[in-house]
């Protein structure tokens, strides 16, 4: 039976007068990427911040691996790693004895630090300061910081923020393996492409609640609209029309196209996760 | 506690500190300055008494000082003249004959006579005027003479001894080395803030208290270290060596205390150096009353690095023992835990 490796009830959190988290429930299942998507202030920092341990649990229960992290948190965070979305790295250090310092720290018996360098692309660099690393660079090794431990629940906080596609993709790859490793992931990213092709479930937070929690494909069924670009030329000028599909009148509306107007282009279009989030919300993801 | 993760931290902090340059640089700089700064200074007080008259009344007093070894005398026409001149150091002790010196004697009457001392002439100096002055009316009169001499401090008094400027300095630089660990230590952690690092950290199963021990445990040793090869080198353990080195490492724990205070109040490294500097400079006071002694009022007793300034003035150039300053060792740990606990909890609230 697959465990839930987060479980989370009634998860509230304050500053102050302002409540950040409203009373947000949700499971992740073991080996499962859970992608937390939302807009600045929506509370996923908190959430993250709460879930790793940075922040003490206000209202509500959180488990992670079992443990209740109220009482466990050392033990659960022995078995995480955190990649934040700042690179938080020590600059005076090179990347092989930043690596090594936590795999000290998490008392790693056996670490190749070499190995971890080369899997986020950074074979040949392990001896250089990081001082004199590139943003990209830097946050492959925040990525690979993170894996240290062999963690069991990952957090990733827009582990591809600031990368190169070629660099990105490489991250991705990595997080897939981490997957298939055994490890579960929480993904915070404003990248909705990325969350579409990685993540099993999405969440889609909004002011401190949960608007939406499903699969990408679940989601797009339920709020998305299918749809056909068809492009007409008309007294030498093109325009554009869109026919929405999955309506009654939908094959007449394009047999009428085809007959009547001189066709130049179609193309089927299909809802994204910021058209849904749009649509949930009522807000775009990136503001 | 786990010795381990405080050990990796411990090795990491010194890393980053021998890699910070400016620091770094400037620690060996400064210790290697005291220390050239300490030798290059005079090893011994020139012995040769100073000594300024008024006599209005015995014009051939000077002259009679001439043949005295040891004794350089000038005869001054006003006695304002010869205050001004002990004032201003000129001359560290001077004597003062009434006018009427032979007719009260005449009379069977005691003259009196004024004694004036320079704040910073010794106190066992004091005692040799006073034969010495007795030495002058016999040359005057020929015979014993029954004087009453009232002596007067002119500017701060001194209650110290006859002590080489090499020597005064050591508690002064004793203070500068450890002072400057004071920003070390809270530049250390400042930049864990500053960089975010700390929260990489606080992720890990290391925690707060894992954190702060390393942090005390660093910034203890490195001013520990210095000022204990200082006091080595300028062979300032040759008197109550224990007392000393405890002294010392009361000290580095009193700067380390303070480093905390200064990382508390500080968001980044702009707010070190500003509270760094406010505070280093109030920890600096104290050392100046031991070059200069007197000079400090009783207020200075009240900063806590008085007790640290006392404790090595006195061991180093007063023969103090153990229990002369034990006092000193309580208040200095008072307020070590004092500074220590109110940066801690700070800082500490940032990260809970």
């Amino acid at each position: 039976m697959t465990q839930d490796a987060i479980i989370v009830e009634n998860l509230s959190y304050h500053y102050g007068k302002i409540l950040a988290v409203d009373n947000i429930s949700f499971k992740v299942a073991q080996q499962e990427i859970l992608g937390f998507l939302g807009p600045n202030g929506a509370g996923k920092s908190t959430t993250v911040k709460v879930l790793t341990g940075q922040l003490r649990l206000q209202e509500g229960n959180v488990t992670l691996l079992g443990m209740d992290i109220t009482e466990n948190i050392e033990r659960v965070q022995a078995r995480m790693g955190v990649c934040f979305e700042q690179p938080n790295l020590y600059e005076q250090m090179t990347a092989l004895e930043n690596l090594e310092l936590f795999a000290r720290l998490f008392n790693m018996k056996t670490f190749d630090g070499y190995a971890l360098l080369k899997k986020v692309g950074l074979e040949g660099r392990e001896k250089d300061r990081v001082a004199n690393y590139s943003k990209g660079m830097k946050q492959r090794l925040m990525v690979a910081r993170s894996l240290v431990n062999q963690a069991e629940i990952l957090f990733l906080d827009e582990p591809t923020s600031g990368l190169d596609p070629v660099s990105a993709d490489s991250i991705r790859s990595l997080i897939l393996q981490e997957r298939e490793r055994g490890a579960t992931i929480f993904l915070t990213t404003h990248d909705m492409w990325e969350a579409d092709k990685l993540c099993d479930r999405v969440a889609f937070l909004n002011q401190g609640k949960i608007a939406a929690l499903d699969t990408p494909h679940t989601l797009k069924q339920q709020y998305g609209q299918r749809s056909l670009i068809v492009e007409i030329s008309k007294d030498g000028q093109l325009e554009e029309r869109t026919v929405t599909l999955d309506k009654s009148d939908t094959p007449d509306v394009v047999r009428d196209l085809f007959s009547h107007e001189k066709v130049v282009t179609v193309h089927s279009q299909e809802a994204t996760l910021e058209d849904i989030f749009l649509k949930v919300t009522g807000r775009r993801l990136t503001v | 506690m786990n010795a381990d993760l405080i050990m990796t931290l411990i090795k990491k902090d010194l890393t980053l500190f021998t890699r910070n340059k400016f620091y770094f640089i400037l620690t060996i700089v400064a210790l290697l300055s005291y220390i050239l700064i300490y030798f290059i200074m005079p090893k011994t007080m020139d012995e040769t008494l100073k000594l300024g008259i008024y006599a209005p009344g015995i014009p051939t007093m000077e002259n009679s000082l001439i043949n005295e070894q040891g004794i350089e005398a000038k005869s001054f026409a006003t006695l304002e003249g010869l205050q001004e001149a002990v004032i201003k150091d000129e001359y560290p002790v001077a004597i003062a004959l009434p006018e009427d010196f032979f007719t009260k004697l005449a009379k069977g009457e005691k003259p009196i006579i004024s004694v004036y001392f320079n704040a910073s002439t010794p106190e066992e100096m004091k005692g040799a005027i006073t034969a010495l002055v007795n030495q002058l009316a016999y040359l005057a009169t020929g015979q014993e003479t029954p004087l009453e001499i009232q002596s007067e401090v002119l500017g701060p008094d001194l209650l110290g001894a006859q002590i080489p400027w090499r020597d005064r300095l050591i508690p002064m630089m004793a203070i500068l080395i450890l002072g400057i660990e004071i920003l070390s230590l809270a530049s250390i952690i400042s930049t864990e803030v500053e960089q975010d690092t700390i929260r990489a950290l606080l992720v890990t199963p290391l925690k707060l208290h894992h954190l702060f021990t390393a942090k005390a445990i660093l910034g203890i040793g490195l001013a520990f270290i210095q000022v204990l090869l200082f006091m080595l080198v300028i062979g300032g353990l040759s008197h109550e060596p224990l007392t000393m080195i405890l002294g010392l490492f009361m000290g580095s724990i009193l700067v380390t205390g303070l480093g905390f205070l200064v990382a508390s109040l500080s968001r980044d490294m702009m707010g070190v150096t500003t509270w760094g500097m406010i505070i280093t400079i109030i920890f600096f006071i104290p050392a100046l009353g031991s070059l200069i002694p007197g000079m400090l009022s009783g207020w200075a007793k009240v900063l806590p690095s008085y007790h640290l300034t006392d404790t090595i003035s006195r061991l180093s150039n007063y023969g103090a023992s153990f229990s002369d300053i034990s006092v000193n060792f309580i208040i200095m740990l008072g307020w070590s835990a004092v500074f220590a606990v109110a940066g801690i909890t700070t800082l500490g609230r940032r990260y809970r």
